[in-house]
Formats: C-alpha cells, structure tokens, sequence
C-alpha cells in the first residue's frame, strides 16, 4: 500500500491513499470518527463494470501518476474545505487490474449536516476525473 | 538545455517508451517540445485524441517557457473513479 496523505488540520481529518489492494470498505467504515457537530456521512463506492463498450471485459488496469496524483487531490480537498464545513474527506481509490464488480474508488465525506456532505462529495468526484493523473484501460 | 519527458497511458504505448530526455534551444516552449515529440514518434503525431502537460506536478498550458532539467508528463485526458 502506497500512503499518499494522512493529515490532522485543525478540524479536518484528510486520509487520501492510492493502492493496488483490494479496498477494505468494511473496515474503512468500521473507522469512521464522526464529531458531536457531525450529522452527515456521504459515501460513494465505484464499482468496476462487467463490459466495456457491450463487450464483456475481465476488468480494468488503473495506472497513476502518483505524486502528481497526490498533488492534486490535495488541493481539491483544499478546495472542498473553502466551500464546504466538512469535517473529514477519505478516499481510497485502487490501481492495477480490478476486476469486475470490486471497488476502484471509495470516497466518504463527513460534515454537519447532508447538503454540504452531499454536494463537496459530488464536487470531488467530478474534479477526481477532470484533473487527477488517473487513466484506465479495459482488460479483455 | 535538456528536459525529461515522461509518458502516460496509451501516450506511452504509443512513443514505446516512458520516458526520454530531449535537447532544446533556451526559452522553448511545451508547444515547441511537442513539435519536436511528434518529429521523434511518429505514432505520437497521429494520436487524434487531446493532450494534457504538466511540469513538476503541476498542469501547464502549450505556451510555458521551459527550464533546464524541467520534468514534463504528457498524457491523455485522465479517467480516475
């Protein structure tokens, strides 16, 4: 497992890892820490899917750009924490063959209440695939 | 001077290589690199799909200047989730 980030800001908690392991949702879940102004927890788990183009495929190969990766997540946690009062952002997103039907990406963001969870946790995903060095490619 | 010049995905697939290092007059810019890239792999020139840059870790458009010993990515657009 590569740790790309863990760090503790004044309020918010920030865990972002890039690895070819499996994603360990149950336990990622099991670490949840919620403050007494917690009142929303949004998380989204993307999935890898069984075709590609109609065609059946075993899965998908992720590759990363990892620094630059890490580079950038970072700032658009940054960036979710100027817009939004959340409290943490954890993502997880997986590298090398995922095989259809596992988990290739798992994001969870905390905050006080479901609005701002919902919407910083949209925004992230959204920006996730317009600017992070990820690419992927269909396995046969 | 000389940049570094990494590639990425099927950028890679298509020059066979992850990296190179490339020689160019002072003040060159990304657009010029890329000219000079596309003259080298030919498969490269015919890559009908958008390119992205980035020097060091950050993104940049065609017209940045570069420097002596700049680490240049190019890239197709990225599909992480």
């Amino acid at each position: 497992m590569t740790a790309l980030a863990h760090r503790q800001g004044l309020s918010v908690t920030r865990h972002l890892l890039i690895t070819p392991e499996p994603i360990p949702e149950a336990a990622l879940v099991q670490g949840r820490r919620l403050s007494r102004a917690a009142g929303a927890a949004v998380s989204f788990v993307g999935v890898v899917r069984g075709t590609e183009a109609d065609q059946p495929i075993q899965g998908l190969a992720y590759e990363a750009f990892a620094r630059m990766a890490e580079h950038q997540l970072h700032k658009l946690c940054d960036e979710v924490e100027r817009r939004w009062p959340v409290e943490s952002v954890r993502l997880v997103h997986r590298v090398g063959l995922v095989k259809a039907g596992e988990v290739s990406l798992w994001l969870e963001v905390v905050a006080p209440h479901r609005g701002e969870a919902f919407a910083a946790c949209q925004w992230l995903i959204e920006e996730l695939k317009r600017v992070v060095p990820i690419w992927k490619k269909p396995v046969p | 001077m000389r940049v570094n010049v990494h590639f990425y995905s099927y950028l890679r697939d298509l020059t066979g290589c992850a990296q190179v290092v490339e020689e160019l007059p002072g003040g060159s810019t990304l657009a010029e690199l890329r000219a000079r890239l596309d003259r080298r792999f030919a498969p490269l020139a015919g890559w009908g799909g958008a390119t992205l840059w980035a020097v060091g870790l950050e993104y940049q458009p065609p017209a940045y200047v570069l420097r002596e010993g700049d680490e240049v990515s190019l890239f197709p657009p990225v599909q992480g989730g």
